[in-house]
């Protein structure tokens, strides 16, 4: 099929669309007039029924929370698939140097580096950290807050190299974080069954508006999201570093992990 | 200009599908891909918009404040999350048919091909 053949179907193809869409885009609300029902119901009852100050959270993790296992499992799945891709026969030797291309010099690290990330590290994972943990307070939450964490391990890549990052970031850690992350979640799920309640009700005391304890359940499941999300993700750069490393190449001499 | 988020929304999702038609290289093919998804950012945003509305937390504001729509903002940030991943696993993806086929031209890969056939 020419690239001009493929336009020309898609033309077609979206010209039979039109019609439908321009009616559904005509139907739309106004932008700025109103919202759904759902969510206004939602702002209106979940602050006394739950005792939580973030809708998204009440939503991700107890109105909707079956929605969320699912979506956690999906991230779990997309993770998997990567890691079984990537992970053929390419060794774990953890010695190497990432991101080395043949005939690109290697240029030494600078000291404003190495100082930027030693100190700008332990403050991004204390950052992540806190929007973990607040998740049912302020914006934020496991999702958001387990990435921060994620990218505040490639900081310590940045700084002290890809040797010195493989020291500090074990792949079966990332593993067990990972799984055992949707593993929290999904037992969330199960352990109000044991008690007599339904799936994921939230059966723990909702705590005190806008405190840090607040959410009941919640802070459990956002606890797991936050693990899956933190080891999926760096076990997605891990992976993808690991690919740009040369496999079985010769060492060089006095390059060590400058 | 109320329909302005629309448009935006149609005009993102359009240029990404266009490049998704036309690519010739399979890591701008995902690229494109997350171009189409962001129109999905940006009508799901404009939806759950409400002029004068704060953002659904009720940390400075009391309840009862007018606040925006809040299942879009978690179907976005689901849409995200679950977006990352996906172009993660597509750039496995090509990375793998790269190692295989040694071209990463969506025209020049032929997966029915017999081995040995180099037309």
């Amino acid at each position: 099929m020419t690239p001009r053949l493929r336009l020309t179907l898609l033309g077609a193809a979206l010209a039979a669309l039109l019609p439908g869409t321009a009616a559904v885009i005509g139907r739309l609300p106004e932008f700025g007039a109103t919202i759904a029902t759902y969510g206004e119901r939602i702002n209106a009852i979940v602050p006394k029924e739950r005792h939580v100050a973030n809708m998204v959270s009440a939503i991700n993790f107890d109105l909707r929370g079956l929605d969320t296992l699912g979506e956690e499992f999906m991230l779990l799945a997309a993770i998997t698939g990567t890691v079984v891709l990537l992970r053929g026969r390419r060794g774990e030797d953890m010695t190497d140097r990432a991101m080395r291309l043949p005939g690109r010099a290697i240029l030494p690290r600078s000291e404003a580096v190495v100082l930027t990330c030693r100190l700008a590290g332990p403050l991004l994972m204390l950052f992540g950290l806190y929007i973990v943990v607040h998740a049912t307070v302020t914006p934020g939450g496991g999702f958001q807050g387990g990435v921060i964490l994620a990218s505040g391990t490639l900081l310590a890549y940045l700084g002290e190299g890809y040797s010195g990052w493989r020291d500090v970031v074990r792949s079966h850690w990332l593993d067990a974080m990972e799984g055992g992350g949707a593993l929290l979640f999904a037992l969330c799920g199960l352990a109000p069954m044991l008690v007599g309640a339904a799936f994921m009700q939230n059966v723990l005391p909702f705590g005190t508006f806008r405190d840090l304890y607040s959410g009941g359940l919640m802070l459990i499941e956002n606890l797991g999201v936050a693990l899956a999300v933190c080891g999926g993700f760096t076990q997605l750069f891990l992976e993808f570093l690991e690919e740009t490393r040369e496999a079985d190449g010769p060492d060089e001499p006095g390059e060590d992990t400058a | 200009m109320t329909w302005l988020p629309y448009a935006v929304a149609a005009w993102l999702f359009a240029a990404g599908l266009y490049g998704l038609a036309s690519s010739r290289n399979l890591i701008h093919l995902v690229g494109c891909l997350s171009v189409c998804q962001s129109a999905t950012y940006v009508l799901l945003l404009g939806l759950g918009y409400r002029w004068g509305s704060i953002a659904p937390i009720f940390y400075d504001h009391p309840p009862g404040t007018p606040a925006v729509d809040p299942v879009m903002q978690a179907l976005v940030l689901t849409d995200i999350v679950v977006g990352a991943t996906l172009t993660a696993l597509l750039l496995v993806l090509t990375v793998q048919i790269f190692k295989r086929s040694g071209t990463l031209d969506p025209e020049h890969l032929k997966p029915m091909r017999r081995k040995g056939d180099t037309r």
